[in-house]
């Protein structure tokens, strides 16, 4: 009877704990700060701006809805014609869970359609924008 | 004796241009031999050269093309494909080693700054002279460099001309 309890109280306490703060988040503040010590938090709003926001490059507009659709719960495709497994964590939990690959794509990606890195501060802001997603 | 030296050159000269014309011949279509997936091909590989396009065998390409790809990962055909020094060490030894049987001369890329394309080799010309433009081009296909849209098994390296299909 005690261990039901134990593992009731451990379930119900679940859906708190999923509304956590996004593990890579901390790093990228952290970051951020250090970057910029008037840094104030991160703003879903802004990760979402630069999801859409968008560049000329070689004649042809991009954006992160180029290969990721514009609705990051939906399978995209690359201009070379390969699909890409959805971006949101709602739609695919792998995704935002292994550090070196969420940086190796963050270099590529905004290389590709913001020729430039992108800073601790607008990592921290997508991150915060696409796990918010329902 | 004194004509016979003239005649002798132009032989000479035709025998060495025939030879030349021959030669050119074969390797216009002379199509790479050796182009199944090795079976201890890195999981790296798979991972990250399949990821924004299909996975092409390393056949398909000379050794000296695959190492120009991957000396400009950084600008690999408007896209940034880099990777991590190791990463990178690790698939150039593979493609290396599994393209040294494909002896065909490297040709550029009509682009300039690109690297050599297998879609722009000569022989890939001439086995899909009857493939129109309009048909590459089609939503289904998604261009010349999609083989796997109408080869199903070239990511094992597999263009089998029984199994083509070009899709509507
Ligand atoms: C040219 C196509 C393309 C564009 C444009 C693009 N991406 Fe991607 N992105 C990809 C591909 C391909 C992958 C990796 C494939 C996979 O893992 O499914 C990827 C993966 C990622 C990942 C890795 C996530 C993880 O944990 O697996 C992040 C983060 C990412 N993209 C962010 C962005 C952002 C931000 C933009 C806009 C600045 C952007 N991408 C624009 C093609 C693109
Ligand atoms: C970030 C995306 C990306 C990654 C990662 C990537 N490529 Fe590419 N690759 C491209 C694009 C874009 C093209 C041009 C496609 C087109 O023009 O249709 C291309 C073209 C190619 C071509 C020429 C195809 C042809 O036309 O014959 C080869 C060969 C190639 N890539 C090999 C590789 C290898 C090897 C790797 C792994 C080291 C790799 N690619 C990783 C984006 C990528
Ligand atoms: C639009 C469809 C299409 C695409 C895309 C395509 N091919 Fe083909 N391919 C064909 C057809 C059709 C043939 C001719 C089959 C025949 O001769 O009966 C062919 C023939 C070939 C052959 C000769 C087969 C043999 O047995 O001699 C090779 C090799 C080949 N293709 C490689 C490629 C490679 C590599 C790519 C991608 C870089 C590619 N193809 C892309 C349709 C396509």
């Amino acid at each position: 009877m005690k261990a039901y309890w134990v593992a009731l109280a451990c379930c119900l306490s679940l859906p708190a704990f999923a509304e956590t703060e996004h593990p890579l988040l901390p790093g990228y503040a952290e970051q951020a700060r250090q970057d910029n010590p008037a840094f104030t938090g991160f703003s879903a709003e802004r990760g979402k701006a630069l999801y859409f926001a968008e560049q000329k490059r070689d004649g042809k507009t991009m954006s992160c809805t180029t290969c990721h659709t514009a609705d990051p719960r939906q399978i995209g495709k690359t201009p070379a014609y390969r699909k890409v497994e959805p971006l949101a964590p709602v739609a695919n939990p792998k995704r935002f869970s292994n550090p070196k690959k969420v940086e190796k794509w963050f270099r590529r990606n905004c290389d590709d359609v913001f020729t430039r890195e992108c800073s601790a501060q607008e990592k921290g802001d997508f991150i915060t924008w696409i796990n918010s997603l329902k | 004796m004194r004509r016979g030296k003239p005649l002798a050159v132009a032989l000479v000269a035709l025998a060495v241009a025939g030879f030349t014309i021959a030669d050119d011949d074969e390797h216009r279509y002379k199509r790479p031999k050796r182009l199944a997936v090795p079976a201890d091909a890195p999981q790296i590989w798979k991972d990250e050269c399949a990821s924004c396009h299909m996975l092409y065998s390393p056949g398909l390409l000379p050794a000296e093309a695959w190492r120009r790809q991957m000396d400009t990962l950084n600008d690999h055909y408007g896209s940034n494909a880099s990777l991590e020094p190791e990463e990178e060490r690790e698939i150039r030894a593979f493609l290396l080693r599994a393209s040294a049987r494909n002896h065909l001369p490297v040709e550029p890329a009509k682009t300039a700054g690109e690297p050599p394309r297998i879609s722009q080799t000569r022989w890939f010309e001439h086995k899909h002279d009857e493939v129109s433009a309009a048909k590459f081009r089609r939503e289904s296909v998604g261009g010349r460099a999609n083989c796997v849209a109408c080869h199903r098994d070239a990511e094992r390296g597999d263009f089998d001309e029984d199994r083509v299909k070009i899709p509507r």
